[in-house]
């Protein structure tokens, strides 16, 4: 009797036990929730939306990497290439990859011939949206299984930053596409990341599976979810349920409160921020006349707009190039807020009693509020400015055929000086011309510092002429910059992504292979 | 009835052409470029026109057309421009997700509807006439996505008997609880509408000759209501499902976000965004044979529900 009692006691305890560890047992799923219907086009080197390259950045590598958690060039570290050399002119670059690395799905073993492959494929038009990056390229050859050997025609800003896992510098391999052909690729993407791509069902979700022979060892999860939910409410509702571990929030101040004072929640608010920057077109009177311009500036009150976006998920521009990127100038000569000098400067430029002007608008909530608040802002000055308010790719047309006086554009880019002083204040981006990017102010007054810089060996000269290059276009007002807004996301706490997140290039924090939950 | 079938049918192609035609004319009127809206804000004039020229749209209007047409004829509607995933693939993997909602969602109208509608008739002027009709009013004036966003604070964060993300069904009861909160968040405003058009009907047929003749022969109150008055209410009732049910289809859409369900409408606010013109020449295919689908249905339930209309 004793010995069946005892038996039954240490029965029910392993069993406890066993349930206990179970329901101790670390989740080893991650539910992610992203702002979109669709994650668009499954081709690293074709989408620049922010959910497809949230969702993408853990099937692929690049020949170099951006240390998780950081947006600086400074913080490059290896990734599928072990080591690199570059030539004293900037000109060759040689990478040495890493041996062993493995496709996904059996694709066989990255080598030199894959990144070649890849590469080129990034440079092309036809096959890639970011091929103006890759411009500078005169050949990418691979002498051996495991060398990559870049050569340029001209040395430029940040060679390292087209070969990173971001935009075209993700790395696929040749064998997918070649067996496969670019349009399945794009229904099914391989590449070498710690994730490899599973299931994508329109309008539901996204699924990527733990890729085992990963080079820098099995990932923790299994599975990792992204769930298309385009309502903020509804993505909301799904995270408080905790049906998400992860989600891209609503992006304002009062979701992002909402979100830090829910406990079990870190929210974070994090770059590249979006800096909202008005154009000015310096064609079209009376912004032809730089006092209008300076005029606007005077009028235009940064902290008061930083207030009515939210201090904690937005700051004040610093420059025509955002704060934090490589060759931002920190102290550039903004014109400060100053309503009566503003109406002092329309009085001499001819306007004593005031200007219209007129813009084209995206109705996008949170772009729109903002306009109205400069809208606002303007008009003390005796500026009255008429939105016309057009639906998004209306808006993103029409900008693009000169049709608007003022543009408001809202848009981060690769954290260098050059790229943001290339698409928006050379003449060569001017819109309207063939070569034409974003320029919408036709501002070229910095053309030749910018061209300088882009071909400087010498990083400090280098620096010296993008700093030269803002004072210029903020002297000449081509464009005023406003505000800063962040990317707001929030987790649970009991994620523990393995590095400590600053910022997200790929606009969504990276799942690593060291990802997990601690409870 | 076949001959009727045939001419219905006939008439629905050529709807369908005009349709197509049309819809054709007006996804290229609209402002917006596709090509633009795949490469993103970074891409330079350049290769926005080396887009437009893969995917076809700089060839004349005609050329075009002509190409569109053939291909919606062979049954080839082509890939989507923005994801480059097959039309008809895309359609079809959310068409049920639609068709079941809608159908849900009209039994749940016509299950709280009509009889709610009997019972404001018969009891016209009195207090649960007028409760009835204030309910209903409220039913057609509350917008879809804040009535779905009540239903799911209410029944999913705090009740937690549903899901938020509707969209798993891997087992019956993820199916069933994927679809009741969207069906009853749609089939409350169904319902509003079927109770108005009942209880005006109702009212109307409880007035006549031959109701007054079966009461005074002494046939009981109930069997009046259900089996002679509310018969010949049925018409318009019927014609008004039919016409909501197509109105239904396209308006599912805020549900479908809301609730993050698949469906058509949230893939044709996709198509529209993104400029995507080949997904939503598609969609307009399909909508317009649902719409064509769904009046043949409800000329045939006619001939069901009243014996004197002949299908001629």
């Amino acid at each position: 009797m004793i010995r069946r009692t005892l038996l039954a006691g240490c029965m029910g305890l392993a069993l406890m036990t066993g349930i206990a560890g179970q329901a101790l047992a670390q989740k080893t799923t991650l539910t992610v929730g992203l702002a979109s219907a669709d994650t668009g086009v499954l081709d690293p080197h074709m989408n620049s939306a922010t959910p497809g390259k949230s969702f993408m950045q853990q099937i692929f590598n690049g020949l170099v990497r951006l240390k998780p958690g950081e947006i600086s060039p400074e913080f490059i570290e290896p990734d599928l290439a072990e080591s690199w050399t570059a030539s004293p002119d900037g000109k060759v670059w040689t990478f040495n990859l890493r041996k062993g690395v493995q496709c996904h799905h059996n694709f066989g073993e990255f080598t030199a011939e894959d990144a070649v492959f890849s590469l080129k494929r990034a440079a092309t038009r036809e096959t890639s949206t970011f091929s103006s990056d890759y411009a500078a390229f005169e050949s990418v050859e691979a002498p051996d299984k495991y060398t990559v050997k870049i050569t340029l025609k001209n040395a430029i800003p940040s060679l390292l930053g087209v070969v990173m896992n971001y935009h075209g510098g993700q790395m696929i391999c040749k064998a997918a596409v070649e067996q496969m052909g670019n349009e399945a690729f794009r229904r099914r993407p391989i590449g070498t990341g710690p994730f490899a791509f599973a299931e994508y069902v329109p309008q539901q979700y996204g699924k990527l599976v733990a890729n085992d022979l990963y080079f820098r060892g099995k990932p923790n999860f299994r599975e990792i979810t992204y769930r298309l939910i385009p309502s903020d409410a509804a993505r909301d509702l799904a995270f408080q349920a905790g049906e998400l571990d992860m989600l891209y929030a609503r992006q304002d101040q009062t979701a992002f409160s909402r979100l830090k004072a829910t406990p079990g929640v870190k929210a974070l608010a994090m770059n590249p921020a979006e800096m909202s920057v008005i154009h000015l077109n310096m064609t079209m009177p009376p912004l032809d006349n730089i006092k209008v311009r300076q005029a606007i500036a005077h009028a235009l009150d940064r902290d008061g707009i930083q207030q009515f976006r939210g201090r904690e998920v937005s700051r004040q521009a610093v420059s025509v190039v955002p704060s934090g990127y490589v060759g931002t100038l920190a102290n550039a000569p903004l014109l400060p807020h100053n309503v009566q000098k503003a109406r002092e400067l329309l009085a001499e430029a001819g306007f004593p009693n005031g200007i219209t002007l007129k813009t084209i608008h995206t109705t996008l909530p949170g772009m729109m509020t903002f306009m109205e608040a400069v809208q606002a802002q303007l008009r003390r000055a005796g500026i009255t400015l008429e939105i016309t308010p057009v639906e998004h790719a209306t808006f993103h047309q029409q900008i693009r055929q000169n049709l608007s006086q003022v543009v408001h554009f809202q848009a981060a880019r690769f954290p260098v000086a050059d790229v943001y002083l290339s698409q928006f204040f050379h003449s060569r981006a001017t819109v309207g011309s063939p070569t034409g990017v974003t320029n919408f102010s036709h501002c070229k007054v910095a053309d030749a510092e910018i061209d300088a810089a882009r071909s400087e060996p010498d990083k400090a000269k280098q620096i010296a002429l993008w700093h030269e290059a803002q004072r210029k276009i903020v002297t000449e007002v081509c464009a005023i910059p406003v505000n800063e807004q962040l990317q707001l996301w929030a987790i649970k706490d009991s994620l523990d992504l393995g590095y400590e997140i600053k910022g997200a290039l790929n606009l969504g924090p990276a799942v690593l292979e060291t990802s997990k939950f601690t409870k | 009835m076949t001959a009727f079938l045939v001419r219905r049918l006939g008439f629905a192609c050529i709807t369908l052409f005009a349709v197509l035609t049309i819809i054709f004319l007006i996804v290229r009127i609209l402002p917006g470029d596709p090509a633009q809206v795949i490469l993103g804000d970074q891409a330079d004039a350049g290769a926005v026109a080396a887009m437009r020229t893969r995917l076809g749209l700089d060839r004349p209007l005609l050329v075009q057309y002509a190409d569109f047409l053939s291909g919606a004829i062979r049954g080839d509607w082509g890939v989507s421009l923005v994801t480059g995933r097959p039309v008809i693939q895309e359609v079809l993997s959310v068409l049920p997700w639609t068709i079941e909602l809608t159908l849900y969602a009209l039994l749940i109208g016509a299950a709280i509807g009509i009889p709610l509608g009997i019972w404001a008739a018969v009891n016209r002027n009195l207090f649960t006439d007028y409760a009835i009709r204030i309910a209903s009013l409220l039913g057609l004036s509350f917008p879809a996505f804040v009535s779905g966003i009540l239903l799911l604070i209410g029944f999913a964060i705090q009740l937690r008997w549903f899901p938020v993300i509707s969209g798993q069904r891997a087992t019956w009861t993820q199916w069933l609880q994927s679809l009741v909160l969207p069906a009853v968040n749609l089939g409350l405003i169904m319902a509003a509408y079927i109770t108005r058009v009942t209880r005006s009907a109702m009212l109307e047929v409880l007035s006549e000759d031959y109701v007054r003749t079966a009461r005074a022969k002494g046939v009981p109150w109930q069997a009046v209501v259900w089996r002679h008055a509310l018969r010949n209410a049925l018409i318009p009732i019927i014609t008004i499902v039919g016409l909501y049910l197509g109105v239904l289809i396209g308006n599912s859409v805020l549900t479908e976000i809301v609730f993050n369900r698949p469906g058509l409408g949230k893939l044709i606010v996709g198509a529209l965004n993104q400029r995507d013109y080949t997904m939503l020449q598609g969609m307009m295919v399909i909508y317009t044979l649902l719409v064509v689908a769904i009046n043949l249905a409800t000329d045939v339930v006619y001939g069901v529900a009243d014996p004197r209309v002949k299908l001629q």
